[in-house]
């Protein structure tokens, strides 16, 4: 066998590498070229390997049966308890409390654009919107009574003036 | 939940322990014991090889688990979840040994002779020793003797690399090195081992060589 540790460290790196399977595909090819020219190094990647491979003799150590439980019970005694429930019930008081004071405070502003807005400054609608509005202002008026019609035909009907003459113009 | 970039949610998608872990940062129920019981085995074989004890190995994976818990909130997914839990194992390990070595300054170690003989004796003359579970514990001790000839950043380097199969940009990670400082720790590490196991690897080089010749003869 040979010496244990070659002169060059930078190829023992190297050659390390290479059995571990860290080498870019150029320093590998430099490796296997040394490697196959030169006994000693071969020699040198077979102790290595064969070291590596006793650490398979190593025992699997298995977990106690109770490192779970044991493990855990530490975790539980980290998690807070006690005046916490208290602080929880504090903290959902003032959210809710929160909640309530957001929508006082938008229906409150809500209440004072619409009370305090100056009239020239609402939307002006459009002319047409405004034509339409004013034609059908007797109707809208009078809604409340169409809805005993059952259609527009008898509508026209009670217009006529054959049957009511002028005492309830409009209808 | 806090907004993960973009990589760290690929690395979830491909990391199903990650996943696990930000369940643990949830707080629901039941993910933390399920992510002791995943990782409790190669947690306590990690520090039991490093550590040389098995109770001392309990009380660091204990340890690691609950450093985990208490982190849980600041995890951010940025590497594999096993390169994040090893890179804590890795500092709580450290941390021991120095106080190991701190309590007991003059502590003689005996690192016991890796002698010649008797291991010669065990692959050579198997039916002369004791039984074959024997031999293997026997051997199992040495190699554990040998692997505490390595100073604490070897042996860490050796026992991720064999027995966690992290590569050296992982094991970089855990470690806080470069790629290339850690070539060079396992480099030196392995040539440590192979000094320190030199006999046995005479020996076994020789049965295998003795092996090969017999199954050539007609």
């Amino acid at each position: 066998m040979s010496d244990p540790a070659p002169r060059d460290k930078d190829e023992h790196e190297d050659l390390v590498a290479y059995l571990d399977g860290e080498l870019d595909e150029e320093a590998a090819r430099a490796v296997e070229a040394k490697l196959s020219r030169d006994p000693r190094a071969r020699a040198e990647a077979e102790a290595l390997k064969l070291t590596w491979d006793l650490l398979d003799y190593l025992p699997r150590p298995e977990p106690s049966a109770s490192f779970t439980h044991r493990t855990l019970e530490r975790v539980a005694a980290l998690r807070p308890t006690g005046p916490q429930p208290v602080r929880q019930a504090t903290r959902r008081r003032w959210v809710r409390l929160a909640w309530v004071a957001t929508w006082l405070l938008a229906a409150g502003i809500g209440f004072g654009a619409v009370a305090f807005w100056p009239a020239s400054l609402w939307p002006v609608a459009p002319e047409d919107d405004i034509e339409r509005l004013a034609r059908d202002l007797r109707v809208i008026e009078n809604v409340r009574l169409y809805q005993y019609a059952d259609d527009i035909k008898f509508l026209r009907d009670l217009d006529h003036p054959d049957l009511f003459g002028d005492d309830l113009p409009g209808y | 939940m806090a907004t993960i970039g973009e990589s760290s949610a690929q690395l979830a998608l491909r990391d199903p322990d990650i996943r696990l872990m930000l369940r643990v940062r949830a707080d629901e129920p039941g993910a933390f014991a399920e992510l002791v019981e995943h990782y409790q085995e190669r947690l306590i074989a990690v520090l039991h090889h490093l550590m040389g004890n098995a109770d001392e190995a309990e009380d660091l994976a204990q340890e690691v688990f609950l450093r985990v818990y208490r982190a849980r909130k600041r995890y951010r997914p940025r590497s594999k979840f096993s390169t994040w839990l090893f890179t804590i194992a890795n500092n709580v390990a450290l941390t021991a040994l120095r106080n190991r070595n701190r309590a007991l300054p003059l502590e003689v170690r005996d690192s016991g002779t890796l002698g010649v003989e008797p291991v010669k004796k065990l692959v050579a003359d198997p039916d002369s020793g004791p039984s074959q579970r024997m031999q293997r514990e026997e051997l199992a001790q040495r190699v554990q003797k040998a692997l505490e000839t390595l100073n604490e950043r070897q042996r860490m380097a050796v026992i991720l690399n064999k027995f966690e199969d992290m590569n050296y940009a992982e094991i970089g990670e855990v470690m806080g090195l470069s790629v290339m400082a850690v070539k060079s720790l396992l480099s030196r590490a392995r040539a440590n081992l192979r000094a320190a196991l030199q006999d046995y690897i005479e020996v076994e080089s020789q049965a295998q060589d003795d092996g090969v010749v017999e199954s050539e003869q007609p």
